[in-house]
């Protein structure tokens, strides 16, 4: 396994192995670049993984103590992983685009009061080809060639319902999950449990395609269980190198550039809590926005107990899609739109979502009917929020001695308008095919989908990072995660994080062949 | 019939990330291991008390005493969460003519609406959830088929075998 030195000041340290840092490192490498990716969790095996939610849950997640005011849990407000790969082992693997109103989101939706909504400074046109370029990376379904994934129970269910409805842009998603044999990788083989890690290697995740291609190069070396806490920089303002803790030691990494992808919370805290004479509100910072215009679209589900047996833990998590509600038609009393797609429960799971509202038998007739169950997601856009940010506490201690992380979150009108707009639609679906009890469930999950806190743009004032994701502040400072989001769009981010680290990758290799880095 | 259940937040906060499988928990697997615990004085009302708030026909006297039990003996290793479940009984034995456990269950219900807010109750249904729904007897009787991949998922068992939905509305 390649190693490189501490003071080797020729190498690019990418922070995290999530979507973001999974792809730069190894697209840098691919380059002909050497990398160090700093990864703060464990590196499992295959055999790690196990079809049991509890146990992966254990396995995967970031437990380390975050904080939370206003909407969010305040203990547990976001759901991400501490592990190589990061959230893409968590994740249900939904690979739709963004769709170009959405990137010119200030144009199409106007004035929204409250918010700091923008266009996006890349254009639909300049992203379309690392769109194509990350589908074929991660074998989209529906995309490049690649077959659709087969229908299942939960998703015919959808379907039926949405074209009683009147629906019609439905099937079953661009899904990160192979359909073919393909990448040395089997296709799905429906487990049920995306969630907790993919047991057997279908679903994209970076653990067992992005690192151990990029290690293949002899140009990658990754280093897990170190936890990135500094970010140092020399006499000429520039990045010189990171310090992270590793069984309890600190060490000092030399670098060339540095990109931090460790998924908006830990990408914020890291530049918050490094800040300097230099850079007094934390490292490239000056415009005041780390942090703030958080967003994380909203996440409701509706189930329905329907007329025969449905068996919806059969199957992949996301199972499908009806992609009509994602346009942007004010007539409705929002701006933009939202996308429904399948979910299941467990019976855990659906239990104790369920005891939020009550017990008894409302609770129980549902359970009794658990083979009869369909189960929908509903998420949608989140608009950019200055209030809604990201803060450090300034008392309270983590695990690694860290200012632990504060997120503050309220919904915005336009969610709340649209949410009720989304339970409707959701519950038409169902109850266009019969079913027995629809029951609505609120927005309780912890963000899956971070965004916004370090925006893309082309003023140093109204934002935090250039149009190709280095910070305005520090010439060799790169963020590769969806903190570039300048607006959330009404879709998943993963794939859209995984087109601009593409593109990122080849900006830098520019940049070092211009002598500029 | 429809009804819309759980925007009315009777739990609330308290649902702490009320999607993820198990949050300070410990496995089922470790508790199931360790014998059977004795009955404690507390165990009638405490299975009462779970079989009012998750009535399942299905499920016998015997399923929720075993419930009970095994919750009894996690909350003994604690003397606070101990202390506050016997005074939630005390309010539910105390505020009646005969125990909980031996009033008929409609009275039960109320007795528990009246309750529901309470630490004790909360902490109960929580944990209880877990205890009820991660057991495998309870996954046969609902329908639910646990870990696949020992089986090779369910491509060939039955993830696409729905048969009652309108044929226009099938598989393209
Ligand atoms: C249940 C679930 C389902 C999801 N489904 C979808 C979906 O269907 N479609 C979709 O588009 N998105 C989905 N997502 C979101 C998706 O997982 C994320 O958008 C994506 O993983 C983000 O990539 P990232 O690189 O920014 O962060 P991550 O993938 O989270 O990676 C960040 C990594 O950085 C590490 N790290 C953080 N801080 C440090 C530090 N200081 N030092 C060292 N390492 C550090 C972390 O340990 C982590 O491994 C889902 C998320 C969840 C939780
Ligand atoms: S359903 Fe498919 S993608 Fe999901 S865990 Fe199973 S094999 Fe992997």
């Amino acid at each position: 396994m390649t190693q490189f030195s501490l003071d080797d000041s020729s190498v690019f340290v990418v922070i995290g192995s999530g979507a973001g840092g999974g792809v730069l490192g190894n697209e840098l490498a691919q380059k002909g670049h050497k990398v160090v990716c700093l990864e703060a969790g464990r590196r499992l095996e295959m055999s790690d993984i196990v079809n049991d939610e509890a146990e992966m849950f254990g396995k995967l997640t970031w437990l380390d103590r975050r904080m939370a005011t206003g909407k969010p849990d305040p203990n547990f407000p976001v759901w991400g992983c501490k592990t190589v790969g990061g959230t893409t082992m968590h994740w249900t693997g939904a690979c739709p685009r963004f769709e170009p109103h959405e990137m010119r989101a200030r144009t199409t939706y106007g004035a929204l009061p409250d918010t700091t909504l923008v266009d996006w400074p890349v254009t639909p046109e300049e992203i379309a080809p690392w769109y194509d370029k990350a589908e074929v990376r991660m074998g989209v379904t529906g995309r490049q060639g690649m077959p659709f994934l087969p229908p299942g129970n939960n998703f015919k269910v959808l379907e039926a319902g949405a074209r009683k409805c009147g629906y019609t842009d439905i099937d079953t998603h661009n899904m990160a999950i192979n359909s073919i044999e393909r990448d040395d990788r089997p296709s799905c083989h429906q487990l049920g449990f995306c969630t907790s890690g993919c047991a057997v290697g279908a679903k994209w995740s970076t653990l067992y395609t992005e690192i151990p291609k990029a290690e293949e190069t002899g140009r990658f070396e990754l280093r897990p269980e170190c936890m990135v806490t500094g970010i140092e920089l020399g006499p000429d303002g520039r990045v010189s190198g990171v310090t992270y803790l590793h069984q309890g030691k600190r060490v000092t990494q030399k670098a060339r550039a540095v990109a931090v992808a460790g998924n908006v919370v830990e990408t914020t805290r890291l530049l918050l809590n490094n800040s300097s004479d230099r850079h007094p509100q934390g490292l490239a910072n000056s415009s005041g926005l780390v942090g703030r215009n958080y967003m994380r679209h909203f996440t409701i589900q509706v189930m329905g107990v329907m007329p025969g047996k449905v068996h919806f833990h059969r199957q992949t998590h996301l199972a499908g899609v009806v992609r009509d509600e994602r346009g942007h038609r004010p007539e409705r009393g929002f701006a933009g739109g939202f996308l429904i797609s399948t979910v299941p429960f467990t019976p855990e799971i659906l239990a104790k979502n369920m005891i939020i509202g009550g017990w008894g038998r409302d609770l129980t007739e549902v359970l009794d009917k658990y083979d009869q169950l369909a189960g929908m997601l509903l998420t949608g856009e989140d608009p950019p929020q200055l209030s809604n940010r990201i803060t450090l506490h300034p008392t309270e201690r983590d695990g690694y001695g860290l200012p632990v992380p504060v997120i503050h979150y309220e919904d915005h009108p336009n969610t709340i308008a649209m949410k009720e707009y989304a339970w409707k639609a959701g519950r038409r679906i169902y109850e266009a095919l019969g079913a027995e009890n629809v029951i609505e469930m609120g927005d309780y999950i912890p963000a899956t989908h971070n965004m916004g806190t370090a925006r893309m743009g082309d003023d140093p004032r109204a934002s935090v990072c250039t149009p190709f994701g280095r910070t305005h502040d520090v010439a060799n400072l790169y963020i590769a995660d969806g903190s570039l989001f300048p607006t959330a769009g009404g879709c998943n981010p993963t794939l859209t994080i995984v087109a601009l680290a593409l593109r990122q990758a080849q900006h830098i290799d520019r940049e070092v062949a211009a002598g500029r880095l | 019939m429809t009804f819309t259940l759980t925007r009315r937040a009777v739990v609330g906060k308290m649902a702490l990330a009320a999607m993820l499988p198990a949050i300070a928990a410990s496995p089922l697997s470790a508790i199931a291991a360790t014998s059977t615990p004795k009955p404690t004085p507390e165990e009638p009302a405490t299975a009462a008390l779970l079989h009012t708030a998750f009535p399942h026909a299905r499920l016998d006297a015997a399923f929720y005493s075993g419930a009970a039990g095994r919750y009894l003996a996690e909350i003994a290793k604690d003397p606070a969460a101990m202390a506050e479940h016997r005074r939630g009984l005390a309010l539910l034995d105390g505020s009646y003519i005969a125990p909980f456990a031996q009033l008929p269950e409609m009275v039960r219900r109320s007795m528990v609406a009246r309750y529901d807010q309470e630490p004790f109750f909360k902490a109960l249904i929580w944990r209880g959830a877990e205890l009820i729904y991660r057991d495998a007897a309870v996954w046969k009787m609902v329908g639910y088929e646990g870990s696949s991949v020992e089986y090779g998922g369910y491509i060939e068992r039955g993830f696409d075998d729905i048969d009652w939905l309108p044929a226009a509305g099938g598989a393209k």
